[in-house]
């Protein structure tokens, strides 16, 4: 057990954290995620609310499904990056990281509700098959859809949401009978997962992690997420700022890495090209798919295109790497 | 926790089999446990002089990275290679397969420096 964000949480269960990566790679495994913050907008305003909030737009969705979506500062720097649960017509369930809950708490207003509901991640090609043990409706929620679903009797929210790259469904469940369902998974065949692979799987799958890809001085365009931006929904927190970084073009870009070897490539360290520096790591591991190093690292715009010969300097030892596009590991299924 | 007694151990967790002037090291089942999925190896080159507590390798797992440090003086004459395709292997079984290299002793009294399984064992609070 580790601390993480405030709490307490399992960095792997008995097996470690290859051997549940490669799980959820080849069957279900399910992560407790209780942590994220869970924070309740409901009302006649709340949809505008979010508008003005996010920099995303929810008229390209309706209720039912869930979108992603950035919290900016005033200086257009992502403050934190956010699943949206829309559930329905007048009722959200918005989702920050862990340690940012407060922040988005201020931006939004709403009802926290982090301490009275467990989510749990049950995520791999076999999770819906899985979980079909014990709730034929959870296992059918589309992906990005959101639904009410009741399990054992009790009314959970169940998402088809994930941060592993593969197919699967999240389920807020009331905490009264988490354990209940964390049991029931474990019955069906669903291997436990901790932190460790949590992160080894979100890296492959090319998703950013806050406080790494996404923070102080990272706007959604330097990380390479303009997707997220409804540049027309109308205004939104940082939108003036992040038109003049727009205008401007970033200064640097988030790109993938990948190494050549079995050592991994870890944060902070030096991307150098024909000896010159041009960049720096944010994150990096072993990857169990590909057995070798991947990392994501922000690098001057001249050097973004896949196919560019780097090297990494990790602690005194340069290894070569090759920028490439990410997702490092394609999704299997979904 | 496995901890073998006909093996002499050091407080930065690694076993050592003595044999003669020669000897065998690895890192003991504590350490692979605290560590994790062991992913790389960086093996010392064979030739390499070692000293006592000094660092002459590495092992690295998702998690962390953890020095190498000499158990005893000496030469390095021999290292495991299968650890380059198969590092899990100190996972799995580090005090056979999972071997980390070999020394030629040069200072035989440095031997004299090594903890029992009982030391070790109350070290680690076995």
């Amino acid at each position: 057990m580790v601390p993480f964000g405030g709490w307490e949480m399992p960095l792997s269960y008995g097996q470690g954290t290859v051997a549940e990566h490669l799980k959820c790679r080849s069957d279900a495994v399910v992560f407790d995620v209780s942590h994220l913050g869970t924070v309740r907008v409901s009302g006649a305003a709340a949809k505008e609310n979010l508008q003005r909030a996010f920099t995303n737009d929810l008229d390209k969705i309706t209720p039912g499904r869930a979108q992603y979506t950035h919290l900016l500062d005033s200086d257009a720097s992502v403050l934190d990056d956010i699943i949206v649960w829309w559930i329905d017509e007048e009722t959200f369930d918005v989702m920050p990281n862990a340690s940012n809950t407060s922040i988005v708490i201020e931006a939004i207003s709403g009802h926290d509700t982090t301490e009275s509901r467990a989510v749990l991640a049950v995520q791999g090609p076999c999770a819906r098959q899985r979980v079909q043990k014990l709730s034929d409706e959870a296992s059918e929620v589309p992906r990005f859809g959101v639904r009410r679903i009741n399990i054992f009797g009790t009314q959970c929210v169940v998402a088809g949401t994930g941060y592993t790259g593969e197919d699967g469904i999240e389920i807020a469940a009331p905490v009264e009978i988490a354990e209940k369902i964390f049991d029931a998974l474990l019955a069906a065949g669903v291997t436990p997962a901790g932190l460790g692979a949590r992160d080894t799987l979100r890296l492959e799958a090319g998703l950013p992690l806050h406080g790494h890809e996404l923070g102080a001085g990272i706007t959604p365009l330097h990380a390479g997420l303009g997707w997220v931006v409804a540049w027309n929904k109308g205004d939104f927190r940082g939108r003036a700022a992040l038109f003049a970084v727009r205008d401007s073009g970033p200064h640097r870009m988030l790109v993938g890495i990948s190494t050549s070897g079995r050592r991994p490539p870890r944060e902070g360290c030096s991307v150098t090209h024909s000896g010159h520096k041009i960049g720096i790591t944010t994150s990096g591991n072993f990857s169990p798919t590909l057995d070798h190093g991947i990392a994501f690292a922000f690098v001057d715009p001249d050097h973004v295109e896949p196919g560019t010969a780097v090297e990494i300097d990790v602690r005194g030892t340069d290894l070569q790497g090759l920028v490439v596009t990410t997702p490092f590991v394609m999704k299997r299924s979904g | 926790m496995n901890i073998p007694a006909d093996l002499h151990y050091t407080k930065d967790h690694e076993w050592v089999r003595l044999n003669g002037f020669t000897a065998r090291i690895g890192i003991t089942d504590y350490a692979q446990d605290a560590l994790g999925d062991v992913v790389f190896v960086n093996l010392p080159r064979i030739g390499l002089d070692v000293l006592v507590g000094e660092s002459f390798g590495e092992v690295e797992s998702t998690k962390s990275v953890s020095e190498i440090y000499g158990p005893l003086a000496g030469k390095v004459i021999a290292v495991n290679t299968t650890l380059d395709e198969t590092p899990q292997l100190m996972n799995s079984d580090p005090y056979g397969e999972g071997w980390l290299c070999e020394i030629e002793i040069g200072d035989v009294s440095t031997a004299e420096l090594l903890l029992s399984d009982v030391q070790y064992r109350a070290l680690i609070g076995d």
